[in-house]
């Protein structure tokens, strides 16, 4: 026998009901076991359970129950297996769930952090600024205290990371709010025309008609064939509205879409609406009343009543007082005595009012105003409403308080494209609303585009006391634990704006984020200040989102590039330690750099360097193009032959570099460091675009057009004279710093070019990309018995060293000038302009710039680590170690580095700083190369 | 040495991992998979692709009057897309783009204006996202309004899909079904692969062989 039978909290069923009493589901709270309905809400199957209490508060650790029964319910946050933060007034209940009590200690029974309400006077507002100061050294001690306090749940650190997407919508019409407004006003948008989407927090269109009578069911089901009938109309329940910025950009998080990506649901998506118009139809919110006890489980709004009762057949107590001022509060208490509830009614329209509620972990009375005290379990308040206002506010409203409805309005500031409906615009039968809206959406579609304005009727704001507080403290902020008391003593405390206030106490600034507690803290404060205006006071100011959205779907799914080159799976298959390079994956090693170092130094190996950026460059002014770009001269490159040069910035800072070959009259190919690809591209166009715009030039990229892969060793030329056709390998036919297009492995047009970062004999060869496994598989078959092997990038990093090839960004940063990066040789002043050649000129001109030099530390066993700084005396810092390495050729350690100028004579030796404190001696060599300075071995 | 792998025939692959089964057509290994599914996603990177680049206002953009973030079909096989000022994208068959190049090229060699023709097959991939639901399939991942006032069909676009700059061409196939050409450089072809099949999940995405 279910729990929900045992206590006879479950209702017959209601005319509204969304529960399916054909599908019980079985779940879990606080480690016993629950059955439900589908349909039902955690909370909802709770209470129809018998349960009362689903959480502690958040400083006093009050027992607390249902307030409002929807989303923004403070006191129905609970944990739902590793998901923390669950609104159970809202959330679905779901078969098999494990439903929890967060943060309680050591159970939702029996909290001992409750004997906090002892010493409550020491825990005012604002307490925290004032306490844990001394002494400081306990401070660790009060932080462990402290953050028992925590509010929230429990995120699992094995937790799996959940999935989250984007969706970008594009309408005529967006409408915030899916009662009979916002229902209406999309239905007459898209009969004009537009396109619509309607956008609801709840899980079923309808807002209060849901919960209402049969007139209100009657009108309900109208509008819902209405909106069904609709094509055009996209409706997104469980879906919120979060922010309107400029022009209409709205974001919408849809919560639960019910989808799955590789086995993983969807938890939440963020929405990115552009809409020609927007509609604000979000309503009222009933308002909770301020008195001692208010916050005792059993004292329900009566919007949270109704809900329960009619949409959830769930019956929330056995005796109730009904505080109202309103016929909503008239219409709870009449479903109450329906169901057989035993009803007191106290009207505030007649001077009624309620002093205190009683009770522990359940309400045991009342006291009213007129000396009774009523024994009941129930205590419904119908006391009035906040306008939704966020909405109109994130547009550039500022609404503005009328007395005689009791609540606010907004005001005629609004931008044209955002419209109100509804109840926000003031009071109406449901006929009213719906003719309201029906105008408002036409006036929409038309401010979109579609169709023609129509008069909007106005709709009465029809007289409500001003009910706020009773004679007796109690909570304004149920999700901080902020009484008016707290309030009146920051007034005292000086506090006097609402804004400071509210940072001060906190109020309005839990989970809810104002939605019970705004209006109240306003009229609280004006109480305070002893005003009658609420509008002297003002309001705090509502900014987005408008309910809380999870970081997973403000951030979406990854969409972090990974790039691969075309012999990835070679490199997988062989075992590459995956190296992340920006967005590529190269093979840094296949187990052994050393080994590979050998290999290629002794044999032949073979790298892929595909990530190498190229350009294709083609027509008559493309040397002028690298005569401005490179800091050296390109007037004479023969075709067939390739040259080496350096960018600088127009600040004289080192750029890129690489290597460009003339393959024809009109043309090049330029090669980039990997990173610097796109830049180098964006780089060239700039000068194109804007300052030569008559050169004859095309620059297109073409770096992965091509699977680039350097054959590297004293061997290589007899591996590729094994694949390649039609080409004469010999030195004298085909040089150092020359270029070949040629048919290799079978595959035509490939180009391939005498250069290597190496220093070995060595064969850059660049195929369409798509033969770059087939070519690289031939490579390896061609030279098994040449014991040819592969090469990752720290084997190329070690041999780069040895032969003193530095890397910009690696041996150069941000303040690297060229001729302090040892690039006087290639530097032509005498050419007519290039770029950065004002800032090079100038260096030329002084001697006080840092220079690149080879060093070698003292003892060879030391490697010092890359960014160990050179220092001279106790603290003078004179250069640093840039890049450095054991090198498994020369069996030594080797250097580059800057230094100061006064010591890059060869043979100084200078000091240097590393990172655990110990200073070694290195000593700067002649020229950047420790391995084969002259370059016989890549020449041959 | 091992001669016979070396003599042997090369082999083309796309950067997509093509879906079993896969054969070798035409000289690239391709999924020849079949599928009926009414949302598909197919790789098309065996398709050749050359690159124009002329004055946008020469003798080459008069013969071909193709206007940037526009395309359309000169014959039965081609598919040319104003892809830039002054920049064309020519789709054509299966090892057609020699022929392309040397046709494009030889079209305005007498036209006296500089015009580069690049074989791009090798560098770019090519995905067809076709299918009723293939504009919400590409709303998840790309900001632009695809609907057919603001992008009809043989529109075309340069954003950022899936973050990363795609061409996007709108290429409704002959029987009217909605479909998008996805066009970017060729190592981030497998990512883009995973997103839009990612995005498509929710829709029932099927993939579908290259044919």
């Amino acid at each position: 026998m279910s729990s929900a039978a045992a206590t006879g909290r479950r209702l017959d069923p209601q005319a509204g009901e969304v529960i399916d009493r054909g599908s019980p589901l079985s779940f879990r709270w606080d480690g016993k076991a629950h059955t439900g309905f589908e349909g039902d809400t955690i909370v909802s199957a709770l209470m129809a359970s018998g349960v009362d209490v689903f959480s502690r508060s958040f400083k006093y650790k009050r027992p607390r129950g249902v307030l409002s029964a929807t989303f923004h319910d403070p006191g129905c946050t609970v944990q739902v297996g590793d998901e923390p933060n669950v609104r159970a007034a809202h959330r679905r209940l779901a078969a098999g769930m494990d439903v929890s009590p967060e943060n309680v200690w050591p159970s939702l029974k029996f909290d001992v952090r409750a004997a906090n309400q002892l010493v409550g006077r020491f825990l005012s507002a604002g307490f925290y600024y004032k306490t844990f100061m001394k002494p400081q050294r306990l401070w660790p001690a009060y932080q462990k205290i402290l953050g028992r306090f925590a509010a929230g749940g429990v995120t699992a650190a094995d937790a799996e990371h959940g999935y989250y997407d984007k969706r970008y919508i594009h309408v005529d019409v967006c409408v915030a709010g899916g009662g009979p407004a916002g229902m209406a006003a999309a239905v007459a948008a898209a009969r004009s025309g537009a396109s619509v989407l309607l956008v609801d927090e709840e899980y079923h269109l309808g807002g209060h008609l849901r919960y209402g009578g049969e007139a209100e069911l009657a009108a309900l089901a109208e509008l819902r064939a209405e909106v069904a009938a609709q094509k055009s109309i996209e409706v997104m329940t469980n879906a919120a509205v979060t922010g309107r910025y400029d022009m209409n950009w709205i974001a919408v998080v849809q919560r639960q879409p019910g989808i799955s990506v590789r086995g993983r649901s969807i938890h939440e998506r963020l929405c990115k609406v552009r809409a020609g118009a927007l509609v604000v139809a979000a309503g009222l919110i009933e308002r909770p009343y301020v008195f001692e006890g208010n916050d005792l489980p059993g004292v329900m709004l009566s919007t949270a009543v109704r809900r329960l009762v009619n949409l959830h057949a769930a019956r929330p107590g056995d005796k109730a007082v009904v505080f109202t001022a309103n016929a909503d509060g008239d219409a709870c208490a009449q479903d109450l005595r329906r169901i057989g509830v035993g009803v007191t009614v106290v009207d505030a329209r007649t001077g009624g009012n309620i002093v205190s509620a009683k009770g522990g972990k359940r309400l045991k009375s009342v006291d009213l105003a007129d000396g009774r005290s009523v024994d009941c379990d129930l205590l419904v308040t119908a006391v009035g409403w906040t306008a939704a206002t966020p909405l109109l506010n994130m547009a550039g409203d500022r609404p503005v308080y009328d007395p005689t409805p009791a609540r606010f309005f907004p005001t005629d500031r609004l931008p044209a494209t955002v419209v109100v409906a509804g109840a926000l615009a003031g009071d109406g039968s449901t006929a009213e609303l719906i003719a309201h809206g029906t105008a408002v959406g036409a006036t929409a579609a038309a401010r979109a585009g579609h169709g023609s304005e129509v008069p909007v009727p106005a709709l009465a704001r029809v007289a409500h006391p001003e009910l706020y507080r009773s004679t007796t403290h109690g909570f304004v902020d149920y999700s901080e634990d902020v009484s008016s008391k707290d309030m009146f003593a920051a007034k005292k405390e000086g506090y006097d704006s609402i804004e400071l206030v509210k940072r001060y106490t906190t109020v309005t600034m839990g989970p809810s984020q104002g939605k019970l507690e705004s209006v109240n803290a306003v009229a609280i404060m004006a109480e305070a200040h002893g005003v009658t205006d609420l509008n002297e006071i003002g309001t705090t100011v509502w900014r987005p989102p408008y309910v809380p959205i999870t970081l997973g779907a403000l951030g979406g799914r990854g969409f972090e590039n990974t790039r691969f080159s075309p012999m990835q799976s070679w490199h997988e298959q062989h075992n590459a330690k995956p190296l992340v390079a920006g967005d590529w994956i190269r093979p840094e090693h296949y187990g052994d750099a050393a080994a590979e170092v050998a290999k290629v130094r002794d044999k032949v190996g073979i790298i892929d360097v595909t990530p190498l950026g190229k350009l294709d460059l083609r027509g008559p002014d493309v040397p002028k193009l690298l005569n401005l770009l490179y800091v050296n001269k390109w007037s004479k490159l023969a075709i067939g032959a390739v040259r080496y040069g350096v960018m600088c910035a127009e600040d004289g800072v080192v750029m890129d570099d690489g290597v460009t070959g003339r393959l024809a009259e009109d043309r090049y190919i330029m090669t980039t460091t990997s990173s610097g690809a796109a830049t180098v591209w964006e780089w060239a166009e700039s000068w194109l675009q804007t300052e030569h715009p008559d050169w004859q030039v095309h620059v297109t990229p073409v770096t992965t057009g091509y699977a680039s892969m350097n054959v590297a060793g004293p061997k290589s030329r007899e591996l590729i004279g094994r694949v390649v056709e039609g080409v004469d390998l010999s030195n004298d036919a085909f040089p150092y710093m020359h270029v070949r297009t040629a048919t290799v492995a079978g595959v035509a047009d490939c180009f391939m070019w005498r250069i290597g970062f190496t220093g070995e004999l060595s064969y850059e060869i660049h195929v369409p990309a798509a033969y770059g496994l087939h070519v690289w598989e031939a490579l390896f078959d061609a030279g098994s018995d040449l014991g040819v092997g592969a090469f990752g990038v720290e084997a190329q990093r070690i041999m780069r060293l040895e032969k003193g090839h530095f890397i910009v960004g690696q041996d150069t940063d941000g303040l690297t000038l060229g001729f302090g990066a040892d690039l006087g040789w290639c530097i032509k002043l005498d050419k007519d302009d290039f770029a950065g050649k004002p800032e090079l000129v100038l260096q030329s001109q002084r001697e006080n710039y840092q220079r690149l030099v080879g060093l070698q530390p003292v003892d060879p066993t030391i490697v010092p680590a890359e960014a160990s700084q050179i220092v001279e005396g106790a603290k003078k810092i004179v250069g640093r170690v840039t890049s450095s390495r054991m090198s498994p050729t020369l069996r030594r350690s080797i250097c580059l580095g800057f230094v100061e100028p006064h010591l890059a004579t060869p043979g100084t030796v200078v000091t240097c700083q590393l990172p655990d404190g110990r200073r070694v001696q290195l000593k700067v060599i002649e020229g950047l190369a420790h391995f084969d300075p002259a370059g016989a071995r890549m020449k041959v | 040495m091992n001669p016979s792998t070396v003599a042997r025939t090369p082999i083309a692959r796309s950067p997509v991992a093509p879906t079993a089964p896969v054969e070798v057509v035409e000289g690239w290994e391709v999924s020849t998979r079949r599928s009926t599914a009414a949302l598909q996603l197919a790789d098309l990177t065996w398709l050749a692709k050359v690159a124009v680049k002329a004055d946008a206002n020469g003798a080459f953009s008069t013969r071909h009057p193709t206007a940037f973030g526009s395309a359309r079909r000169p014959s039965a096989d081609v598919l040319e897309i104003g892809s830039d000022p002054g920049g064309w994208l020519t789709i054509g068959p299966v090892g057609g783009a020699a022929e392309l190049v040397e046709r494009l090229t030889v079209e305005v060699a007498d036209a006296g204006e500089l015009v580069s023709v690049i074989d791009l097959t090798h560098g770019r991939v090519l995905l067809r996202l076709s299918g009723e639901n293939s504009d919400a399939v590409l709303a998840k991942i790309c900001a632009i309004d695809l609907a057919d006032m603001v992008t009809p069909n043989l529109s075309a676009f340069r954003s950022s899909v899936a973050k990363l700059v795609t061409d996007v061409v709108r290429d409704d196939l002959v029987d009217g079904t909605r479909s998008y050409l996805l066009h970017c450089e060729r190592s981030s072809g497998q990512h883009l692969f995973n997103c839009v099949v990612d995005a498509g999940a929710e829709f029932g995405i099927d993939i579908a062989g290259s044919g």
